[in-house]
């Protein structure tokens, strides 16, 4: 289960949490989802398609504006939350349990997580 | 330096997420723009639009100069009548576009968009060289709330006004002791109200109309729902849909423009023409026919070629689907129920043009 004590989070606010089978799952932090208010719109990418750390790999539509979403470590995407993209306002009510984007193995050098922060420094960093 | 309107602090302490608009500090949000947008179809919303500019022009040459400066015909307002206008330039295009009120005999008042003030001020300065009026804007001393939705005039009367007000008209009127001026004009949509305060009682009006206001479910709605409220109704934002190279006839605002005026007005020669051969290009309303977000300025193309662009575009919570206002070229093929497509992070999306407004408007008007 993935909760604020099991992730960690970028400075552009995305999070990863670490799953049993090695994947990662990445999503939008609670306080990047309080900024955008209503989500209407997620474009999500295929699964086998392969990012470095930074690229841009899905954009989330609120009602105020398009904003991109950066991948928060190299991988490739194992696994699409499709249920985000029919009910896009899953992410309002919860961005970590059922609000999650999409499931990735990890292909980068494990300094990716060094700038990577956990959730208590994350919400320092953001205050 | 950004501007505060006097009800900053108390909208801050509602919970108001602010952003920079226009120069000013402005709520775009307090919880949701969605309930906002909800409650103000269904029951009733607040605004502070204390932003807009108020100027007034007197002077015996008043309705000579507003007739100048306007395509709309100033002399059929009666006292306390008020006029949708747009402010053309030579060329037809558009400085502004305005609402003005004859209060009386060579006293009209007017009621501009924020991020034109100045530029209007200008306008209006420059044009009134041989022409005794007196220009006063006084932006600074009023603030301005818009009470709007279906239970609009039912807070009104429960706060002692009790007039039977026509839609576009003013009138003077003193509310729990406060004295306003209470327009049935808005931008929404809906039925309501803009009411007019000098900035002393800007406080006390917030709380008598939000207190006043519970037994009708009213919200406090930010500059995020007034934007999908005034794009339902297919209501053009100064900026986006409208600028100094955009006439009042290609931007879909011909109804606004008598043909029969008989005085010179500025831009007249170019409007009477597109009146009379029809534009280049033409503002069209949009539905995606996807779930993709149409926003301002992405492409609008036809069978692969470039046609024009979003001026105004988003999610329509009332609809729950996505629209958005756009020009194009007026291609004689491209009628209501045309699919285009929309340019949208490199990938042609599917829309289809529909009929302006998207919702049905709600107020008892001709004027807009």
């Amino acid at each position: 289960m993935i909760t604020t004590e099991s992730i960690l989070c970028s400075k552009t606010h995305e999070y990863v949490s670490k799953n049993e089978d090695d994947s990662y799952t990445i999503g939008l932090t609670d306080y990047a989802i309080e900024q955008l208010g209503d989500i209407v719109f997620l474009e999500l990418p295929e699964v086998g398609a392969n990012f470095n750390k930074g690229d841009v790999f899905a954009t989330v539509e609120s009602v105020k504006a398009a904003s991109e979403i950066y991948m928060p470590i190299s991988g490739t995407v194992t696994e699409v939350n499709e249920n985000v993209v029919n009910s896009p306002e899953i992410l309002n009510d919860n961005p970590y349990e059922s609000g999650w984007l999409v499931k990735v193995d990890f292909t980068g050098d494990s300094v990716e997580m060094d700038d990577l922060m956990d959730y208590k420094d994350y919400t320092e960093e953001v205050k | 330096m950004t501007k505060q309107t006097l009800l900053h602090d108390k909208q801050v302490e509602f919970g108001a997420k602010m952003v920079d608009f226009a120069g000013w500090h402005m709520p775009v949000q307090f919880k949701s723009i969605i309930e906002e947008h909800k409650n103000v179809r269904e029951n009733v919303g607040l605004f502070d639009v204390s932003h807009m500019g108020e100027v007034f022009v007197s002077g015996k040459d008043s309705l000579k100069f507003l007739n100048k400066i306007v395509p709309q015909d100033i002399s059929k307002l009666y006292n306390s009548k008020a006029v949708y206008c747009q402010l053309t330039n030579e060329n037809g295009g558009l400085v502004d576009d305005l609402i003005i009120y004859k209060l009386e005999d060579n006293k009209y008042f007017l009621i501009v968009n924020a991020s034109r003030i100045d530029e209007d001020v200008n306008w209006f300065v420059r044009n009134s060289i041989g022409y005794d009026v007196y220009i006063d804007n006084q932006s600074h001393n009023y603030s301005l709330l818009a009470v709007q939705g279906p239970k609009a005039d039912a807070l009104l009367r429960k706060i002692g006004y009790n007039l039977n007000q026509d839609f576009f008209t003013i009138e003077k009127a003193v509310l729990n002791d406060i004295e306003t001026m209470v327009s049935r004009t808005g931008y929404t949509g809906e039925d309501g109200y803009e009411i007019l305060i000098k900035n002393k009682d800007a406080v006390k009006m917030w709380d008598l109309l939000l207190d006043a206001g519970k037994q009708f479910s009213i919200m406090p709605v930010g500059l995020g729902a007034r934007d999908t409220l005034r794009l339902e109704a297919a209501l053009h934002l100064y900026g986006n849909d409208l600028n100094e190279t955009t006439t009042p006839v290609e931007a879909g605002l011909s109804w606004s423009v008598p043909k029969d005026k008989t005085e010179d007005y500025n831009g007249k020669e170019t409007i009477m023409s597109q009146l009379k051969n029809g534009t280049d290009k033409k503002l069209i309303g949009l539905k995606m026919l996807s779930r993709a977000v149409p926003r301002h300025e992405y492409e609008i193309y036809y069978n692969g070629e470039k046609i024009g662009n979003v001026t105004s575009g988003g999610y329509a919570p009332t609809l729950n689907e996505n629209i958005a206002l756009g020009y194009i070229k007026n291609l004689q093929n491209l009628v209501v129920g045309s699919t285009i497509q929309i340019m949208i992070r490199e990938k042609l999306y599917d829309a289809q043009i529909v009929k302006k407004p998207f919702v049905k408007k709600h107020n008892s008007n001709k004027e807009k």
